[in-house]
């Protein structure tokens, strides 16, 4: 049994102690004395105070001392729960960086039970209905996110500590370094207790330059850019698309591993939100690699940035289109210039011809941050968890009713009494 | 109580006389003036004999010095029966552990009637008691003192009668009440009105505990014994408020009982009842031929 509210019994406590320390300076009428001449006593009510080393009303005390011990109790709000359950969270990974689903698959079924929650993440992080929900998951092309994975896993644990005495998270995941960000740490240490790390294996890393179907306009800039770097290859995982993007474009990126680079090669090849007034900037920059030109900006884009102009604002921007993407890339380069001739551009284009997510870098994190993922301690404590403040005791309505009516017997016993008198 | 304990109260009363207020209309010789003219030795003054006259009180020294006929007149003396009242109300057994207000007034009981009857007057008691009144019809024969000490004695402060009606069923030219006013004071007050018009003289002895004059500093809840159902808080706040009540009530009643022509006298318990007895037969002093 918990309580939402503890220190309501130390208050009741205290009320108590006082309610028979009151009792000790008993305030009732003294004991009725013959007095001849009593007619000439004011007719006024007088309470007299009188001490006494004996407890006085013995029968109110204890009526007064069990309603104020009920309102206590239900003012604290007794919880009861199952007592020594651990309710367990699997947080699983579908990412790209991990290398068989299959693997995953059999790790959870080894741990979980069927009453366990399941949380799957790769970019983003979803509960599932129920653990059995894994056996029709498949790995995503997206980056894994452990931070989302967190956050949803820690979220679930909330949830299942409603009927448990403590919850454990358990992470699976290849825990590579492209899940990690800035707010993975902080996150982590949002969890009060250890989680339990199940590592599978990771997918191997990208060592190829992707295949970019440049189509047949091989008087373009950009064509000729790629074409210099090698990268041009009819049937490639990545094509590159010049004008506006059409429905069988659209279509081919939601393939699994496909990459649909839209880099209009005018102001009118886009639908992009576009700037209130259109100005121009001598810099962008993308994977380390900066082009220096001057770069005319009509658009406003939103997404995962890829490219950044030389004032932060994003360049290129990727979206997630079924399980592959379309990259937005809003660099107008001048048919008319070589800078496509020349090296940056290569570099500067790598990261654009990149998978999904950007380049996999699925090597496991540092040992110390898997040390500081998984903690150390006991399982986390149910009642750390709860939302005390949105939470209601059922015991407390039928407590207050009973301190009523036991108020309600000391209001009558009262009466009779001062009717006895 | 007997009337060896009162030794001595009655030792400190004797000699004492209660002169009649007023001349008495009773033909019987005593100690009192009486409103008669006799043949006493004592002589008043000489009267024209009338036609009726007895001879026998004719002055023949004088017929035969001066050849008139006169009789010789003389104030007579006259007994005064005296009934002494006393009230056995519950009220007057208090304080409940030493009934000081009972005691005090079987003592100056006592002491009246020893000193009426050391006047050679008869002196009766009624004592008025819960449902019956005893009664002892005045009387000057040896020992009545006794007998009064023991229908005193034998008398238990119960109930709440009426005296009124005591009162006025008494003939008695004297009556001495001694009471503590609380039960039917107005009632009391018109008989002892009364009886004083058409009987004679009355004298009210006030008995007071000095406990209800201060009651106890301690709160308590004042119950009237002869009526239960007034009960009242006597605490500080309400002290000041009874202390001043009461005694405007008693003032009160001693004007109204001084102005019904009746001797009022208020005692307090722990006073001595030789020392009231006398202060009663001071306030008797003669107040001259009706």
């Amino acid at each position: 049994m918990s309580w939402l509210l503890p220190s309501a019994l130390g208050l009741a406590a205290a009320a108590i102690v006082a309610t028979i320390a009151l009792h000790f300076i008993a305030r009732s009428r003294p004991v009725a004395e013959p007095l001849p001449t009593a007619r000439f006593v004011p007719r006024r009510p007088v309470q007299a105070r009188m001490r006494s080393v004996a407890l006085s009303d013995l029968p109110l005390l204890l009526l007064r001392a069990a309603a104020l011990a009920a309102i206590g109790t239900a003012v604290a709000g007794p919880m009861f729960t199952s007592h020594g359950r651990v309710a367990r969270v699997f947080v699983v990974d579908r990412s790209r960086a991990v290398a068989n689903m299959e693997e995953v698959r059999d790790s959870v079924r080894r741990l979980a039970a069927r009453t366990d929650a399941l949380v799957e993440f790769d970019s983003l992080a979803m509960r599932a209905q129920s653990i059995a929900a894994l056996d029709s998951t498949r790995t995503s092309s997206a980056r894994g996110s452990l931070s989302a994975a967190i956050a949803a896993g820690i979220r679930t644990a909330v949830l299942a500590s409603a009927n448990a005495d403590s919850v454990q998270l358990v992470l699976v995941s290849p825990l590579a370094r492209e899940e990690m960000d800035d707010a993975t740490t902080r996150l982590r240490a949002t969890w009060p207790g250890r989680i339990r790390i199940v590592s599978v294996r990771a997918a191997s890393p990208d060592t190829v330059t992707p295949r970019v179907d440049v189509g047949t306009n091989g008087q373009d800039a950009v064509v000729a850019g790629l074409s210099l770097m090698g990268a041009a290859s009819p049937g490639g995982s990545v094509r590159l698309i010049r004008d506006r993007a059409s429905a069988s474009d659209s279509a081919w990126a939601r393939e699994r591993g496909h990459v649909l680079l839209h880099w209009p090669a005018t102001d009118s090849g886009a639908h992009w939100p576009r700037r209130e007034t259109i100005d121009a900037i001598g810099g962008v920059t993308a994977g380390g690699a900066t082009l220096v030109s001057r770069f005319p900006r009509p658009w406003l884009l939103t997404g995962r940035a890829v490219a950044y102009w030389s004032d932060g604002e994003p360049a290129a921007a990727e979206h997630s289109v079924g399980d592959g993407c379309i990259r937005d890339v809003a660099v107008l380069v001048d048919d008319a210039s070589d800078l496509t001739l020349r090296a940056p551009f290569q570099r500067f284009a790598r990261p654009l011809l990149a998978p999904c997510g950007g380049t996999r870098d699925v090597a496991a994190v540092a040992p110390g941050t898997r040390a500081f993922l998984a903690g150390a301690g006991p399982l986390t404590a149910a009642l750390t968890l709860r939302d005390r403040t949105a939470e209601s005791s059922s015991w407390a309505p039928w407590l207050f009713a009973l301190a009523a009516l036991l108020l309600i017997g000391e209001l009558a016993l009262r009466r009779a009494e001062g009717r006895a008198a | 109580m007997r009337a060896t304990s009162y030794g001595a109260l009655l030792d400190a009363v004797r000699g004492v006389h209660w002169q009649a207020r007023h001349a008495v209309a009773n033909a019987a010789p005593g100690s009192h003036r009486s409103t008669q003219r006799g043949s006493s030795a004592e002589f008043t003054e000489y009267r024209l004999y009338r036609q009726g006259d007895d001879p026998r009180r004719l002055d023949w020294r004088l017929l035969a010095r001066s050849d008139r006929a006169y009789i010789r007149l003389a104030t007579d003396r006259a007994i005064l029966p005296t009934t002494i009242v006393l009230d056995a109300s519950r009220s007057m057994a208090f304080p409940v552990a030493t009934r000081d207000k009972w005691r005090l007034a079987q003592e100056i009981a006592i002491g009246l009637a020893a000193v009426v009857h050391g006047d050679g007057d008869p002196v009766g008691i009624a004592v008025h008691e819960a449902g019956r009144v005893r009664l002892l019809p005045p009387r000057t024969r040896r020992g009545v003192v006794a007998e009064i000490a023991q229908v005193i004695g034998d008398a238990e402060p119960e109930g709440d009668a009426p005296l009124a009606p005591v009162v006025a069923a008494l003939r008695s030219p004297r009556i001495a009440i001694l009471t503590d006013l609380l039960g039917d004071a107005d009632a009391l007050l018109a008989a002892a009105r009364v009886h004083g018009v058409a009987h004679g003289e009355v004298h009210l002895v006030h008995v007071v505990a000095r406990e209800e004059i201060d009651p106890p500093r301690r709160p308590i809840l004042a119950a009237d014994p002869e009526a239960p159902a007034v009960q009242r808080m006597l605490a500080e706040p309400t002290r000041a408020g009874y202390e001043r009540a009461f005694a405007d009530w008693r003032a009160e009643m001693a004007r109204a009982w001084r102005a019904s022509g009746a001797t009022y006298l208020e005692v307090v318990t722990g006073q001595p009842a030789a020392h009231v007895v006398r202060r009663i037969v001071e306030l008797s002093g003669a107040v001259g031929l009706r």
